[in-house]
């Protein structure tokens, strides 16, 4: 699968964890951690969320210094103080969450706290034009960060530690904002920078590609490393079962409940930029039936989230027309619509979903605040809504102390069921789920994908935008791509695999008899 | 399957189209308020609305809120607000005073510096280091500067000036002057031509009693730039009030990169309050003297996108709007008012061609209200008069707001770790 030929088992090793181990007050992140990187290999550490990997890596980067344990580098035994430290013994990393500032140019970005290298004018830019082919970035360095998509934004956070001198490399959960394409060309990346002599460290709990990327795994669960595998002959699902250290969910649905009752008829959905300038979404036709999962594939950017808050009320469409249950919604506001009958997992939990300082209870009110049982006449219900809250924790495993705990005191999966219970309550008939699983751990996962596939076995419609290909195949119905504002193509979910439809959202045309053209997409749009 | 990688070949995209540079649209802008004011004065008939005097007034009045402009600047460049620059202004006014009339300009300047970046320091140890909300810090920085300069003119001034609201004055800088070109310069706005006489007369404004504060000040426009856009030290001050975050992942000291541009901020607005008091037209501490131009100056700041030029533009703005009010009263505003109407026209035609029929709409029916007023009124009734400055503010930032991009990071209180 990949190139064993430049690790160079016979120098002493590049890392090496022995005994690391770290404390939070009420939590062990790390105990008694091992783990050793060989020269020039790509190092997968895989593990659940939570399990300990990002903590295990800032101890690394210096960000935090472990409590017990030592760390060498290339057979020296050192000491970080802060990530300085690292970045002067050759470790770099490239962080999950981009540290860009978008208002600097890329260039600015690169040399920021490495001015001392090569100055901040052209000398400082040749040198980044110079390391910009290693990482496949094509853009001048005088571009704004802003304009640049995803995938160049990660290989300008490449680009910055390749500029510091790094030759270990930590790439924290790389492939989690990258479509499957892009995947690929991180991976080209990565095996020829390994070729030129650079080690990388690999997070990820996506296992198929920490197969194909990596040279050798180690895998960490609930804070300690509990083995190491090799990528080559152990399957996807030896790997998962370590990492959870039993049984795994899957989101595959039995049979089908779809029925014939349509609940959600669009007909014809058009928006445009704020400007006027070009549509996002563009004469876009959608029915979703009673017991129906239709999943939206597509790359981000190209309008599932424009089209969920069209549904939603909270975009003005252009033209087309709304229809739940015959209700002609198109008119109506975001709280007519949600007390029509939508529950709605907001993409981003933390904008759109909970108020962090607020606790569980109050949580609960939001969008419901015209219904029983949080609210009485024009008065809000506050015992009603405690009252439901606790049958939420319940029955969802909120875990949480209390439900007057606030909600930023609860980890992204327990927030993330607070909010499925939540849109589930009151009988909905129709649950817009946006990304409904996205940075939960595996326990929260499968707890979400069973309420979902209990809600449809119902009667309940769902429409579900994820980007986690497997999800969207294992729980859909239908899928449909969606590409520059419109629905260009139905996949079977039965037969269609990840790769097909990651072409087919890319444009790529289809390849396989999976992924029917629904439409024409003319290019040189943009 | 074994990939081998060749190196692509690296072709850097070509560089975004350029438009036309920041120093170029700023000589357009200023042609184009210099027609515009020449074809306003031609037509109503007052010859000063370019005249010597009125610049020479509008440059002093534009001190003190360029001054304190760039103080907003460094402050909000490094994610700090600083509303609070009005009370580090009066600290600097106080300061400037109490230096000034004992050991001269020069102790004054210091001592303004001083006493304003004092100001500075304790915003930045409200909001850096305790993580106060920066409204709230700069609100209490403003109520305190009145307060403590108050406290501090009656303990100290009172015994010599007997009035507890004024300082003893001040000896003022000597000026210069260009000597033979401010002669000829003289002649030229005489003749009473249509454009070079303008010209003349707002060059000879520009070239007539010029005090070194006026030339500091002009000086620390570029040297702001230069530090803040063109050293390490500027790109991580900018970095930090862009994102924080990243800055310290990569090694930027946040805090000390913020105490820095805060106390810088709070000097710069101190300098400004001694901008005041050593305007020659008053040469002393008043109490009230600042009159709101610290927040003016931030609102110069806003207006100029966050950028010195923008900055200077938005100053001799607001300066020329004060200048022209104390120089020559409520007939000359009210043909600044024609003046108006003529750049709404202006604007007119660029959102037709645009094809943005809402704002044409709109700027046509302001156009029309303002020319009923001009027509209407003889001059605009004293009251208005004075708050000229004021009101520009007002529709300058309500025009303008629509297109800003300020510091990303701006105004968030930054938690390390």
């Amino acid at each position: 699968m990949s190139t064993s030929s430049s690790v160079r088992t016979d120098d002493p090793p590049a890392v090496v964890l022995t005994g690391i181990t770290k404390r939070f007050p009420g939590v062990v992140a790390n105990s008694d951690v091992h783990l050793t990187v060989r020269r020039g290999e790509v190092h997968a550490l895989c593990g659940e969320n939570g399990a300990g990997k990002s903590t295990l890596m800032k101890i690394l980067y210096g960000m935090q210094p472990p409590d017990e344990g030592t760390i060498e580098v290339s057979g020296e035994q050192v000491r970080f103080r802060t990530p300085s430290d690292a970045i002067k013994a050759g470790i770099g990393m490239v962080h999950q969450h981009f540290m860009l500032a978008d208002n600097l140019t890329v260039q600015e970005n690169v040399v920021l706290g490495a001015e001392a290298l090569h100055g901040i004018g052209q000398k400082a830019r040749k040198r980044i034009i110079e390391l910009s082919g290693k990482t496949g970035l094509n853009v001048d360095p005088g571009v704004l960060v802003e304009q640049l998509g995803v995938a160049d934004r990660q290989r300008v956070e490449i680009l910055k530690v390749l500029y510091r001198g790094a030759k270990v490399i930590i790439l924290d959960e790389p492939t989690a904002v990258l479509v499957p394409q892009e995947v690929n060309e991180l991976f080209d990346t990565v095996r020829g920078m390994q070729e030129q002599g650079y080690t990388f460290l690999f997070i990820s709990h996506k296992l198929d590609e920490v197969r194909a990327i990596a040279d050798s795994v180690t895998v960490i669960r609930r804070g300690t490393t509990v083995g190491s595998a090799d990528p080559k002959t152990v399957s996807s699902r030896q790997l998962a079962e370590m990492m959870v250290g039993s049984e795994l969910p899957s989101p595959e649905t039995r049979e089908s409940t779809v029925t014939d009752t349509v609940v959600l008829d669009v007909k014809g959905l058009k928006l445009m930029t704020p400007d006027g300038s070009r549509p996002i979404l563009d004469d876009v036709d959608l029915v979703v039936r009673s017991g129906e999962v239709v999943g939206i594939a597509g790359v981000e950017g190209n309008g599932q989230t424009e089209l969920v808050e069209t549904i939603m009320g909270m975009r003005k469409a252009g033209s087309g027309t709304i229809t739940l249950q015959d209700n002609d919604l198109t008119k109506l506001g975001t709280l007519a619509r949600r007390e029509a009958g939508i529950g709605y997992i907001p993409e981003d939990r933390h904008r759109h979903g909970l108020l962090l300082t607020q606790p569980l209870w109050y949580n609960r009110i939001l969008g419901y605040q015209t219904r029983k049982p949080t609210s009485k006449g024009i008065w809000l219900d506050t015992d009603g809504a405690k009252k439901d809250t606790e049958r939420i924790v319940t029955e969802f495993d909120v875990r949480t102390p209390g439900i007057d705990v606030p909600a930023a005191a609860l980890s992204g999966g327990n927030q993330q069921k607070l909010v499925v219970g939540r849109e589930l309550s009151g009988d909905p008939v129709l649950l817009i789920a946006s990304h409904p699983t996205r940075g939960v751990d595996v326990g929260a996962q499968a707890l979400i994908w069973d309420e979902i596939k209990r809600a449809r076995a119902a009667g309940l419609a769902v429409l579900l935008i994820s980007a986690d290909l497997d999800e969207l195949i294992g729980l859909s119905d239908t899928i449909k791509v969606m590409l520059r504002g419109r629905l260009v193509a139905d996949a079977d979910p039965n037969t269609v695999t990840p790769e097909d439809l990651g072409s087919a959202m890319t444009g790529a045309g289809s390849t396989s008899a999976a992924v029917q053209e629904t439409a024409v997409v003319e290019e040189g749009e943009n | 399957m074994i990939t081998t990688l060749e190196e692509k070949p690296h072709v850097p995209a070509a560089p975004r189209k350029r438009r036309v540079p920041g120093w170029a649209v700023g000589m357009i802008g200023v042609a184009g308020a210099i027609v515009l004011l020449s074809i306003t004065s031609m037509q109503t008939g007052f010859p000063q609305l370019t005249s010597s005097g009125t610049t020479q007034t509008a440059v002093r009045l534009a001190l003190p809120i360029l001054l304190a402009g760039l103080g907003g600047l460094w402050s909000e460049r490094a994610g700090v607000v600083n509303i609070g620059l009005e009370g580090m202004m009066i600290m600097g006014t106080w300061g400037a005073a109490w230096a000034g009339y004992q050991w001269g300009p020069w102790a004054a300047l210091v001592a303004a510096v001083v006493f304003g970046s004092l100001g500075g320091l304790l915003h930045a140890v409200a909001t850096v280091t305790f993580g106060v909300n920066h409204i709230v810090s700069g609100v209490a920085i403003n109520l305190l500067g009145a307060g403590l300069t108050k406290y501090l003119s009656t303990l100290v001034f009172f015994p010599l000036s007997h009035n507890p609201r004024q300082s003893p004055p001040v000896q003022p800088f000597d000026t210069y002057s260009a000597g033979g070109l401010a002669d000829w310069l003289g002649e030229l706005e005489a003749g009473q031509r249509l454009f070079i006489s303008d010209v003349a007369g707002i060059v000879r404004g520009l070239v007539t009693g010029v005090s070194p504060l006026t030339m500091l000040t002009i000086l620390l426009v570029p040297l702001s730039y230069y530090l803040l856009w063109r050293t390490r030290f500027g790109l991580r001050l900018r970095s930090v009030g862009e994102n924080p975050h990243a800055a310290d992942s990569l090694g930027v000291k946040v805090y000390f990169h913020k105490y820095v541009a805060v106390i810088v901020s709070g000097g710069l607005a101190g300098l400004g309050g001694a901008a005041l008091v050593l305007n020659p037209g008053q040469l002393s501490y008043l109490e009230g003297q600042t009159g709101g131009r610290g927040f003016i100056g931030l609102a110069a700041m806003i207006f100029g996108n966050w950028r010195p030029g923008g900055l200077l533009g938005g100053a001799a703005l607001f300066g020329y709007a004060d200048g022209l009010q104390l120089r020559s009263g409520g007939d000359t505003v009210l043909a600044l008012v024609y003046g108006v109407v003529i750049l709404l026209g202006v604007i007119v035609v660029y959102q037709l061609i645009k094809r943005k029929w809402f704002s044409a709409a709109a700027a046509i029916v302001v156009a029309v209200l303002l020319y009923l007023l001009y027509i209407s009124l003889d001059e605009i009734p004293g009251e208005f008069v004075s708050y000229a400055p004021h009101m520009v503010t007002l529709a300058v930032l309500a025009v303008a707001s629509q297109r800003l991009r300020m510091p990303a990071a701006d105004g968030v209180v930054y938690r390390r770790g």
